[in-house]
C-alpha cells in the first residue's frame, strides 16, 4: 500500500520536472522565435518602443536555459537512482537544485517561477519532520508569492512575455496565452496534489503505527489473560493431582487402619493376642502409609534443588543461563563437599539465581564469577560480575529479600555496586 | 527505487564536478576572447540632413589611432547603414542581442534605449576616470545625453539653430545687420519695414522672416513646452501664448500667402532660422554656387522675446555603449577618444558639418581658421566666442518616452490654431488638456 503511494509521488516529481522543463524551453523558444520574426518583418524599432525591456541575447538565453536544464535532469536522476531519499547527498542535490532553477527563473526575468514549485515538491519529500515540514511549505510559498513577475516589475526593469505574445494577430494570441496559462495552472495543480498526496501518506503512516500499536496492546492482555488461565489450570491440575494422591494413599492405608483398629476393638476382649498382631500389622500399614507420604510430597517439590545436590543444581543453572544469555559465568565450588540443610540450600540457590539475573539484567555484564567455600566457621558465598554496577542500591533490584533470606540463615549480606556488582554473603556453618 | 542507500554520499561528488566543469566549458567557449574586435555603430551620411561625403573621415582617423594605441584590438564597424534606416538597424541588432560596443544613437531613440535598458550607465565610468572632466563639454550637449539624472550616452557633435540674415536685403533697405542681443521687437519692426510689394502687381514679393516656427519663439522667450519628466505640458503659459501670438503677429504681415524657404533661396526674405549645418554646408564650395549665389548672408541668434534670451534648440548627436558589453574599458576607452579627444573633435570642422561639443575647440582659433579656410576670401566667418555662447545657452529637448509622439501632436494642433482666426489663449488651454491626458495615458 505505502509502496504504491511512494511510486506515485514519484511519478508526481517526474511529471512536474517534466512539466517545469516544457514551460522553460517553451518560453525560450517562444522569444527566440518572435525576436526573428521581429527582426525579418523589420518591426524591430516599433517594437523596442512598446517594451518596458527585451532579453539579452535571445538565442544564448535558449542555449544557457537548455544547458541548465540538461544539468537539473542530471542532478534529478541522480537523487532518484542513486540517493537514499533523506541522505547528505540528496540535501546537496536538492540544494544544487535549488540554485539551478533560481539562476533559470532570474535568466527568465521572473516571467516564469513555477520552477521554484519543483524544487518546493521535492524538499517537502525530503524534509521528514512534519512541523518543520509545514514551516517549509508556509515559508515556499512566501518565496513564491514573492518572486512574483508583477510584483517585481514595480521595483526592476523585467522583460515581458506578454509583449511578444502581443506581436502576433489576436486568435494567436488567444491561443498562446492559453497553452501558457494552461501550462502554468497544470503545474500548480499538481503541487497542490503533490502536497496532499505528501500529507496523506505522512497521516497514513501516523494511522498505522497507531493501528499497530493498538494491535499490540490487544495482544498483550490477551497474553496475560492467557497465562492466568493457564495458572488456574495448572493450579487445578495440582489441586486434582494432591487429591488424587490424598485418595490413593492416605485414605487408602487410613481406611485399611481404621478397618484394623475396628477389628481390633471388636477382638480386644476375646482375643487380646490377636489384637497385638493386628496392631502390629497397622503399624506397619501407617508406616508404610507415612512413607508414602513422603514419597508424594517429593515428588510434589519441583525444584532441581530437592532432586540434585547443590553443588549440581548450580551447575545446572549457570550452564542453563550461558546457554541463554552471551554472559561466561564461572562457578567454584572449592575443593571441600559441603553439606546443607534443605532451606539451606534454597536459600543459597535462590540468592545465587537472583544475583545471576540482576547482573545480567541490570548490569549488561559479560563475565559473572559464583564462587562457594567454606572459610573458618562461615560459608562465603561471593557472585562478581564486570557489568555496569549500580552507584545506588535499588532495592528493586530483589536485595531486600536476598537480605531477609540470609538474615533467616543467621548470616550477613553486603552489596557493592562500584566496580561491576559484588554480592558477599557469609552463613554460619550448622553441622559442625 | 534507491539502489545506494547512505554511501551514495561519497559518489555524490562525481556528478557535480562533472556539472561544474560541463559549466565551466560552456561559460569559457561563450566568454573565450577569440582576437579582441570592438563593434562600432554608425550610420552613413550627416544628422543635420545635409550631404556629407566624408563621414567616415574622423571615425577611420579615430580608429586608426585606437588601434595603434591599442595593439591586438581591432575596431569594427558596420558601413553603408542610412540615417532614415539606422533606427531599425540598431533596434534589429539590439533584439538579436548584438548589439555593437560603441554606437551612435538617434535623438529619437536615446530616451527609449535608455528606459529598456540598453545604454549603459556611464556614470560610473565618468566618476571612475580621473582623466574625465565633464566641465569640459558644453552643458547643453551633455545635458542631452542624461535620462533621469544619470548620463547615458556622450555628445559627440552639435548643431544649434542660427538665424540666416540676407545682408544685402538689408544693406538695400537701409538696414544694419541686427547685434547678436537683438529682440522681438527689433524684429518685428525690420519686418514689417521690408516686407513689401516691389513689382507692384498686388502681391508681396519681399518678406521679413519665413520658417520661423512657433517652437523658435518659444525657446526665445524662455518658454518650455514640456516637463522634463514627461507628465505634463506647459502649452497655456503666458510665455507659451505669447510666443505663439508672435508667430501669428508675423504671419499677419504677409496676408495670408505662405513664404517659403525658395523665397529666401530666390533672395527675397531677409531672415530664416537654419542650423549651424545648414550653415557650413551652404557657405562651401559646391552648395554655395547652387544656392544663396545672388547675395551676401551671414548668421546672427534668434531674437530674444519679452520673458526671454537670445536662445535657440541646439540638436546633438549622441554616442553610447551597449549595457551588454563584455569590453566595457575598452568602448570607454572608444567613446572618449571620439567625443573627449580635443584632436578628433577639432576633426568634426573639417570634415563634419556640426560644431565640437567640447567647449575649447569650438571656441578656438583654429576652428575659426578651419572654417575660413572653406570659405571664400572676405566672407566673415561666425566667431567661436558666439558660436559658443549659442550653444551653451541652447535650449535642449527634455528626453522622455512619448516626446516626439506628444511634440508631432502638438505641432499639427498649433499649426491649426494659427491657421485660423481663433482665440489663442482659449484654445491653447484646450490644447493643454488635451496633451496633458495623452503625456499621463
Amino acid at each position: 500500500m505505502r509502496e504504491k503511494k511512494e511510486y506515485y509521488t514519484g511519478m508526481f516529481q517526474w511529471a512536474m520536472l517534466f512539466l517545469n522543463c516544457t514551460a522553460v524551453v517553451f518560453i525560450c523558444t517562444f522569444i527566440y522565435v518572435t525576436t526573428n520574426r521581429i527582426r525579418a518583418h523589420y518591426d524591430a524599432r516599433n517594437f523596442l518602443g512598446n517594451v518596458m525591456t527585451i532579453p539579452n541575447n535571445p538565442r544564448m538565453n535558449l542555449w544557457f536555459c537548455l544547458v541548465l536544464l540538461g544539468m537539473l535532469v542530471i542532478n534529478f536522476i541522480f537523487r532518484h537512482f542513486l540517493q537514499s531519499e533523506h541522505s547528505r547527498g540528496a540535501a546537496f542535490s536538492l540544494v544544487a537544485e535549488l540554485l539551478i532553477c533560481v539562476v533559470i527563473i532570474y535568466r527568465l526575468d521572473f516571467n516564469y517561477n513555477g520552477l521554484l514549485l519543483l524544487v518546493f515538491a521535492n524538499v517537502i519529500a525530503y524534509i521528514k519532520d512534519s512541523k518543520a515540514k509545514m514551516g517549509f511549505l508556509l515559508f515556499a510559498i512566501g518565496g513564491y508569492l514573492l518572486a512574483d513577475y508583477e510584483l517585481l516589475s514595480i521595483y526592476m526593469p523585467l522583460f515581458n512575455m506578454s509583449d511578444y505574445v502581443r506581436y502576433y494577430t489576436f486568435t494567436s494570441q488567444q491561443w498562446l496565452s492559453c497553452i501558457w496559462n494552461t501550462m502554468i495552472s497544470l503545474n500548480i495543480i499538481m503541487f497542490i496534489s503533490y502536497c496532499f498526496s505528501v500529507i496523506n501518506i505522512q497521516r497514513g503512516t501516523i494511522e498505522e503505527v497507531n493501528k499497530l500499536y493498538h494491535d499490540l496492546q490487544n495482544a498483550n492482555e490477551q497474553l496475560s489473560e492467557y497465562a492466568d488461565m493457564a495458572e488456574k489450570m495448572a493450579q487445578t491440575n495440582e489441586r486434582n493431582r494432591i487429591a488424587r494422591e490424598i485418595h490413593d494413599t492416605l485414605g487408602h492405608r487410613l481406611t485399611g487402619i481404621i478397618a484394623g483398629l475396628d477389628a481390633c476393638l471388636a477382638l480386644a476382649d476375646v482375643a487380646p493376642q490377636e489384637v497385638k498382631k493386628q496392631l502390629g500389622v497397622l503399624a506397619d500399614v501407617s508406616r508404610e502409609g507415612i512413607r508414602e507420604v513422603r514419597r508424594s510430597v517429593s515428588e510434589l517439590r519441583p525444584d532441581a534443588v530437592e532432586k540434585l545436590s547443590l553443588n549440581a543444581a548450580i551447575r545446572k543453572m549457570v550452564t542453563d543461563m550461558g546457554k541463554v544469555t552471551d554472559t561466561q559465568i564461572y562457578f567454584d565450588a572449592g575443593g571441600e563437599k559441603l553439606e546443607f540443610g534443605d532451606d539451606e540450600s534454597n536459600i543459597i540457590y535462590r540468592v545465587i539465581q537472583e544475583s545471576i539475573t540482576n547482573a545480567v539484567r541490570h548490569g549488561h555484564a559479560g563475565q559473572i564469577w559464583v564462587s562457594l567455600k567454606r572459610i573458618d566457621g562461615e560459608v562465603l558465598l561471593e557472585i562478581r560480575d564486570d557489568g555496569i554496577g549500580c552507584k545506588e542500591l535499588n532495592s528493586g533490584f530483589g536485595t531486600r529479600h536476598m537480605k531477609e533470606r540470609i538474615e533467616m540463615l543467621g548470616g550477613t549480606i553486603a552489596f557493592d555496586g562500584q566496580k561491576g556488582f559484588t554480592v558477599t554473603a557469609h552463613i554460619p556453618i550448622r553441622w559442625g | 527505487m534507491k539502489i545506494l542507500p547512505k554511501r551514495g554520499c561519497k559518489y555524490l561528488f562525481i556528478p557535480i564536478i562533472l556539472l561544474l566543469l560541463f559549466a565551466a566549458g560552456i561559460v569559457f567557449y561563450a566568454l573565450k576572447p577569440r582576437s579582441v574586435v570592438l563593434e562600432f555603430g554608425m550610420f552613413t551620411g550627416s544628422n543635420w540632413n545635409v550631404a556629407n561625403a566624408n563621414s567616415f573621415v574622423i571615425i577611420d582617423n579615430a580608429i586608426a589611432r585606437f588601434e595603434a594605441e591599442h595593439p591586438g584590438v581591432k575596431v569594427h564597424y558596420y558601413s553603408g547603414v542610412p540615417k532614415e534606416e539606422y533606427s531599425e538597424w540598431l533596434s534589429r541588432k539590439i533584439l538579436a542581442g548584438e548589439e555593437p560596443d560603441v554606437f551612435m544613437v538617434l535623438g529619437s531613440d536615446f530616451d527609449q534605449f535608455s528606459s529598456i535598458g540598453i545604454m549603459k550607465n556611464l556614470e560610473e565610468l565618468i566618476e571612475t576616470d580621473e582623466t574625465f572632466a565633464t566641465e569640459k563639454f558644453f552643458s547643453s550637449a551633455l545635458s542631452t545625453g542624461k535620462y533621469g539624472n544619470a548620463q547615458y550616452a556622450l555628445p559627440y557633435e552639435t548643431v544649434p539653430t542660427l538665424m540666416f540674415v540676407n545682408q544685402t536685403l538689408l544693406t538695400k533697405e537701409g538696414i544694419e545687420t541686427p547685434e547678436s542681443d537683438w529682440n522681438w521687437e527689433d524684429m518685428y519692426a525690420i519686418c514689417s519695414q521690408v516686407t513689401r510689394d516691389l513689382d507692384g502687381d498686388g502681391i508681396l514679393d519681399q518678406f521679413g522672416i519665413c520658417n520661423y516656427d512657433w517652437l523658435d519663439a518659444v525657446y526665445s522667450n524662455g518658454g518650455e513646452i514640456f516637463q522634463s519628466n514627461g507628465k505634463n505640458c506647459y502649452l497655456a503659459e503666458d510665455n507659451v501664448i505669447d510666443a505663439v501670438k508672435y508667430v501669428r503677429q508675423l504671419n499677419e504681415l504677409y496676408q495670408g500667402q505662405k513664404v517659403v524657404r525658395e523665397n529666401f533661396n530666390e533672395g527675397n526674405v531677409a531672415f530664416m532660422p537654419l542650423t549651424f549645418a545648414e550653415y557650413r554646408t551652404y557657405k562651401t564650395y559646391p552648395y554655395k554656387i547652387k544656392r544663396y549665389a545672388n547675395f551676401k548672408w551671414d548668421c546672427i541668434t534668434m531674437p530674444a522675446g519679452t520673458d526671454g534670451d537670445n536662445v535657440s534648440q541646439v540638436d546633438t548627436l549622441l554616442m553610447g555603449i551597449s549595457a551588454n558589453t563584455r569590453k566595457e574599458e575598452l568602448a570607454w576607452e572608444f567613446l572618449k577618444l571620439l567625443t573627449y579627444d580635443e584632436e578628433i573633435q577639432t576633426q568634426i570642422f573639417s570634415h563634419s558639418q556640426g560644431a565640437s561639443v567640447l567647449r575649447a575647440v569650438t571656441q578656438s582659433a583654429e576652428m575659426e581658421a578651419i572654417v575660413q579656410a572653406e570659405m571664400e576670401e572676405g566672407e566673415t566667418v561666425i566667431s567661436g566666442r558666439l558660436l559658443g555662447k549659442v550653444i551653451e545657452e541652447g535650449y535642449t529637448a527634455p528626453q522622455f518616452k512619448k516626446y516626439e509622439q506628444a511634440l508631432s501632436l502638438t505641432n499639427s494642433e498649433i499649426g491649426e490654431i494659427l491657421e485660423n482666426d481663433t482665440t489663442i489663449e482659449s484654445n491653447m488651454k484646450i490644447l493643454q488638456r488635451t496633451i496633458n491626458s495623452y503625456l499621463q495615458q
